[in-house]
């Protein structure tokens, strides 16, 4: 057997040398496919290594115990500090004012202590490495220092405290797990954000203790023991191996579909393998007969033939690994701004691995059925002058692609994150392909029972769809993916920007104020009256708790949460209504009375509730400021999170809250030229209130679906490039028979314009059924991708999306008859002989 | 797996000194009203070491004949033993592997692989049948044939006569029992065509090959020992050349 394999690879490496030019198809698809694959891959792991290496930095501690409006009580403090080195950081939004009050600024303001950082480096911008600043100093990043004009030595004032800046941010090690800003940060001490005053009962801060711990211990150990110590403190710990979880999910998140939307340019790039595969073997039809005669038989002909095929496309691939594992070095240096950590340059063998897989995998898969057909080329044939006897594909040969398929499943489905979304995707798109391959086939059957039309161009048009040997399944597979991506692309690129038009609803206030103090609730209200008398002010309750205990579990013992149930990750804000809230509705239970003064209840939001498997009259137990507050669900509500209010998924009734001590925020609309003026004076009459514009919330908003748009574009560019490919691939495998007719037809007196004309008729006919069928499917993908996997409103600019539908259509109408220039510029009399 | 020392044990069947034997062979294609009668009944036995010229018109069946008895194809009805190999019952592969050292094929189009060096060309059956110092033997026929200076040019560099010498070299390089050649002079010029045939004469000559010619020339046809007439497949002369 070994030396059949060698005799083998002997003619295979000697018949193949240098002479790729009949599988440039399969070298560009599989290198296109391989190398958005390993690039997404790379790409992707490069991010989650780094968050992960720098977890301690990222974090600001090997462990992290977070809670909300309040901080730790001497008692915890002790049990924190026999844990391991401690670090303490309060972190809140304020508002930073210019002493002369012409200009405010709403801020992360952070108070650190003297062991702060405990990990990594926080660097001022003249590269000295600090810790806290002095009590009266504070430092600030350059956005604050552009944005209110300062300078280094200028004064800022927050709450009832001013401050000198003495340094502008050059890095903050832990800014990562910080989460959302709001609005530029600054760094003072712990004494100096507790001179603002802005730390009370009530106001909206997050206590953090990082602990450094020896060596020996694990922090996931240390993590549990201290909530054993402490059950009721709703802590929210985090440790080093996962500092950011809500960035890597992202990370991860977009890296899955990423590389679902690759494997499924690697699907498209695999029908151009298929092509490329066919289109060469019938190339070499001449040579397999020689061969046989020469005495070879089918399996050393399918032996050659499939190392030269696993040769080419191993080279493919490996210039698609080396494309990809570089490609991070570039988009680091292209788009590292907009990535949430700029990872180091490294390889990362295991998604080049994948991608390899993948690619191989896929080659196999469409270069089998070519390979056993073309072992059957009979020897006789050379004889005769046949050449089309192609045989059926044998059993053999369908196991191994039944095992390809296999193989390339268990892969998708095995380094799947979320399974049933990947294996959704997976079956959408095999679908598709699968749809489209009967269209191929229904297209050429309709063809062939069609009347034929009386003039002969058209009737040539419609002969050549269905004649031996057209390549009419090939180019509707290739045109239908085509446009529907271009399709799906629009569909999904207009949701996105109607999306980002319609985050802000027409009616949505000018600001959010938080941390009014509850008893100057009603001044407020009259002070932004003598500003605007047409300002609309809804001012509400807010707390923050966590949720301990739902349905009688408690949250701390379960080992995963319930897909989807947010809600339960940390603390939320919950308020406190006699009335139903703006913007909602109750959909199950009842509302209770204005005056209710009975045992805790409350009303959940519908989702949520669904996520946890609530019922009404379910237990319901939220931890605020350290105590414990069991209630029942009365009611479920259906929330309208867009319309930009106070929006919570927990409300209680007064009675049970109203006591506990607490701020109000406040949303404010009034018109745009009044604005500036409320944002200099609010700020200055209610020093501990933050404002936020909610112009620049939403402007933030845009960004992040800006850029997964372009993510998303560019990772379907590469799929829209393999269509392509597959389109041109199509083309040229069928030129041979339209060289022969347009040379027949040049004999009989037609012009060149008279063949492009059939050609044209041809292509418009795909072109237009398939435009109509690539409209559903793309809308379907579209849809799908919008609704399901970002969960937004599925609202595509419908002009757009046809309009886009067409140029495709004609783009590649465009192509596919400039694929046919070399046919007409054919020479009958030397084509004659040649063929 | 038919090795070529199958002939032995097969010696019983055909007498030693014969070198093709057909039985009543018959070959169709299509079937029903669409069936075409090709061969309607060949009984033709050739002794080793002869040359035989087959002629006919076209259509009269000769290159199926030829097909059938190189081991292309597969006759409908009858048997066919070559060099001792009962290529009747054989399927296509095992008719390749029947095939290697017993048969030697000269074809018009010379059918030379475009991506190999004429030293290849030569090589490659060897190969196959797995003989050692395979560039050694075919850089010796290719000498034989007067291309002793073209071993590294591939087809496309080589003139029309040239193919064909490189053609029959690989027909003759592992020294098969038969040499069949359909029409080898169908591409070329008088002159060429001419010394081409003589070559062939001449290296038939050097190995003792069995030689089965499918010309339209009688000229030719003369200088073999014996000459075949086909007609609407059934063999309508044989006699001495």
């Amino acid at each position: 057997m070994s030396a059949e394999l060698g005799k083998a690879w002997t003619i295979a490496r000697r018949d193949l040398r240098g002479r790729f030019v009949g599988l440039r198809l399969l070298i560009i698809c599989l290198f296109l496919g391989v190398a958005t694959l390993a690039a997404i891959g790379s790409l992707t792991d490069a991010i989650t290594d780094e968050l992960a290496n720098r977890g301690q930095a990222i974090l600001g501690g090997d462990l992290e115990i977070a809670v909300a409006q309040r901080e730790a009580t001497s008692e915890e403090l002790v049990a924190l500090r026999n844990a391991g080195t401690l670090s303490e950081t309060l972190r809140m939004q304020a508002m930073a004012r210019l002493p002369d009050g012409s200009d405010t600024q709403l801020v992360e303001l952070k108070g650190v202590d003297g062991a702060y950082p405990l990990y990594g480096n926080f660097t001022l911008e003249n590269g000295q490495t600090v810790t806290a600043p002095e009590p009266q100093e504070i430092y600030v990043t350059p956005a604050l220092m552009q944005r209110l004009s300062l300078k280094l030595g200028d004064k800022i004032d927050f709450g009832e405290a001013s401050f000198t800046i003495s340094g502008v941010i050059a890095e903050e090690p832990d800014r990562l797990s910080e989460g959302l800003s709001l609005g530029p940060v600054a760094i003072t001490s712990l004494d100096g954000l507790r001179a603002t005053k802005l730390i009370q009962p009530g106001s909206l801060f997050e206590s953090k203790y990082r602990i450094k711990l020896p060596a020996s211990a694990i922090p996931r150990e240390v993590g549990d023991r201290l909530s054993e110590q402490f059950p009721n403190a709703a802590w929210e710990i985090k440790t080093r191996d996962d500092g950011a979880p809500s960035t890597r999910r992202f990370i991860e998140r977009m890296g899955q579909f990423l590389t679902l939307v690759g494997l499924a340019s690697l699907v498209i790039a695999g029908i151009g393998v298929g092509n490329g595969v066919a289109s060469y073997l019938r190339g070499k039809q001449g040579a397999i007969a020689t061969l046989k005669i020469l005495g070879a038989d089918s399996a050393m002909i399918f032996r050659i033939y499939l190392f030269q095929i696993i040769a080419v496309a191993l080279g493919a691939i490996a210039l698609g690994l080396v494309i990809g594992a570089l490609a991070p070095l570039a988009i680091i240096q292209i788009a590292g701004d907009v990535l949430p950590i700029k990872p180091e340059f490294a390889i990362y063998p295991v998604p080049l691995l994948v991608s390899a897989l993948y690619g191989l995998l896929i080659a196999v898969i469409f270069a089998l059925p070519p390979l056993s057909r073309a072992k059957t080329v009979p020897a006789a044939g050379i004889i005769r002058g046949e050449g089309k006897s192609w045989r059926q594909i044998d059993r053999q040969s369908w196991i191994g692609v039944g095992l390809a398929i296999a193989a390339i499943i268990a892969l998708a489905l095995g380094t799947a994150n979320e399974t049933l979304f990947s294996a959704s995707f997976i079956g959408a798109a095999v679908a598709i392909l699968l749809l489209l391959t009967a269209l191929g086939a229904l297209i050429r059957w309709l063809a062939s029972k069609a009347p034929r039309p009386k003039h002969p161009l058209l009737r040539l048009a419609l002969t050549s769809l269905h004649r031996p040997g057209a390549q009419t399944g090939q180019l509707v597979v290739a045109l239908g993916l085509g446009l529907t991506l271009f399709a799906t692309l629009a569909a999904i690129q207009t949701s996105l920007t109607n999306e980002i038009r319609s985050t802000v609803p027409r009616d949505a206030p000018s600001f959010f104020v938080l941390d009014i103090p509850v008893e100057r609730a009603d001044a407020f209200r009259a002070k932004v009256a003598e500003t605007s008398q047409d300002a609309e002010v809804n001012i509400v309750p807010t707390l923050r708790g966590t949720i301990t205990e739902f349905r009688g579990q408690r949250v701390s013992e379960l080992e995963t949460l319930p897909e989807g149930a947010w809600v339960l990750r940390g603390d939320r804000g919950l308020t406190y209504s006699a009335t139903i809230p703006e913007g909602s509705e109750i959909v199950a239970g009842a509302w209770w009375p204005d005056d209710y003064d009975g045992p805790p209840l409350v009303s959940v939001d519908e989702e949520q509730g669904a996520a946890m498997g609530l019922k009404i009259g379910d237990s319901l137990t939220v931890s605020l400021l350290g105590v414990e507050i069991p209630a029942k669900v009365a009611s479920f509500r259906k929330v309208n999170w867009r319309n930009f209010g106070f929006n919570y998924v927990l409300v209680f009734p007064p009675s049970v809250l109203a006591n506990v001590p607490h701020n109000v925020a406040a949303t404010i609309q009034l018109e745009t030229a009044k604005e500036d003026s409320l944002l200099s004076i609010l700020p200055k009459e209610f020093p501990s209130i933050s404002m936020v514009k909610v112009k620049e919330i939403a402007s933030q908003i845009g960004d992040i679906l800006d850029q997964m748009a372009t993510a998303i574009a560019a990772a379907a560019s590469i799929a829209i490039f393999s269509g392509i490919a597959v389109l041109i691939g199509a083309i040229a495998a069928s030129r041979q028979a339209r060289v022969y007719d347009s040379v027949i037809l040049k004999l009989l007196g037609a012009t060149r314009a008279q063949i492009l004309t059939v050609q044209a008729i041809e292509y418009t006919l795909l072109a237009f059924l398939l435009s109509a069928v690539a409209l559903g499917f793309g809308l379907f993908a579209g849809w799908f991708v919008i609704t399901q996997i970002f969960e937004f409103t599925w609202q595509p600019d419908w002009g757009i999306v046809l309009l886009t539908l067409g140029i495709g259509a004609v783009a590649t109408l465009g192509i596919g008859l400039l694929g046919s220039i070399p046919v007409l510029s054919a020479k009958p009399a030397r084509a004659l002989r040649e063929l | 797996m038919i090795q070529k020392n199958a002939a032995s044990s097969d010696a019983a069947a055909v007498e030693p000194h014969i070198a093709i034997a057909a039985r009543n062979v018959t070959l169709s294609l299509g079937e029903g009203t669409a069936r075409v009668d090709i061969l309607r009944g060949i009984d033709l036995s050739i002794e080793e070491g002869k040359t035989v010229a087959l002629l006919g018109p076209s259509g009269s069946g000769k290159s199926s004949l030829m097909a059938i008895l190189s081991g292309l194809e597969r006759a409908t009805g009858g048997s066919v033993d070559i060099a001792g190999a009962d290529f009747g019952t054989m399927n296509e592969d095992q008719l390749a592997v029947a095939r290697r050292g017993r048969v030697g094929i000269v074809l018009q189009a010379f059918h030379l692989l475009p991506t190999m060096t004429a030293l290849e060309n030569v090589a490659v059956p060897l190969e196959l049948d797995g003989r050692p110092d395979p560039f050694e033997i075919a850089a010796k026929e290719l000498t034989a044939v007067g291309l002793g200076d073209r071993l590294g040019h591939y087809p496309t560099q080589l003139s029309g006569g040239e193919q064909q010498r490189v053609a029959i070299a690989r027909a003759m390089a592992s020294r098969p029992t038969i040499i069949f050649a359909d029409e080898p002079t169908g591409n070329l010029d008088g002159t060429t065509g001419e010394k081409i045939i003589t070559l062939l004469f001449d290296r038939q000559k050097a190995t003792a090959a069995t030689l089965l010619i499918i010309t339209h020339d009688p000229e030719l046809a003369k200088r073999c020992d014996r000459i075949i007439e086909l007609r609407d497949g059934l063999i309508e002369r044989d006699s001495a050349a």
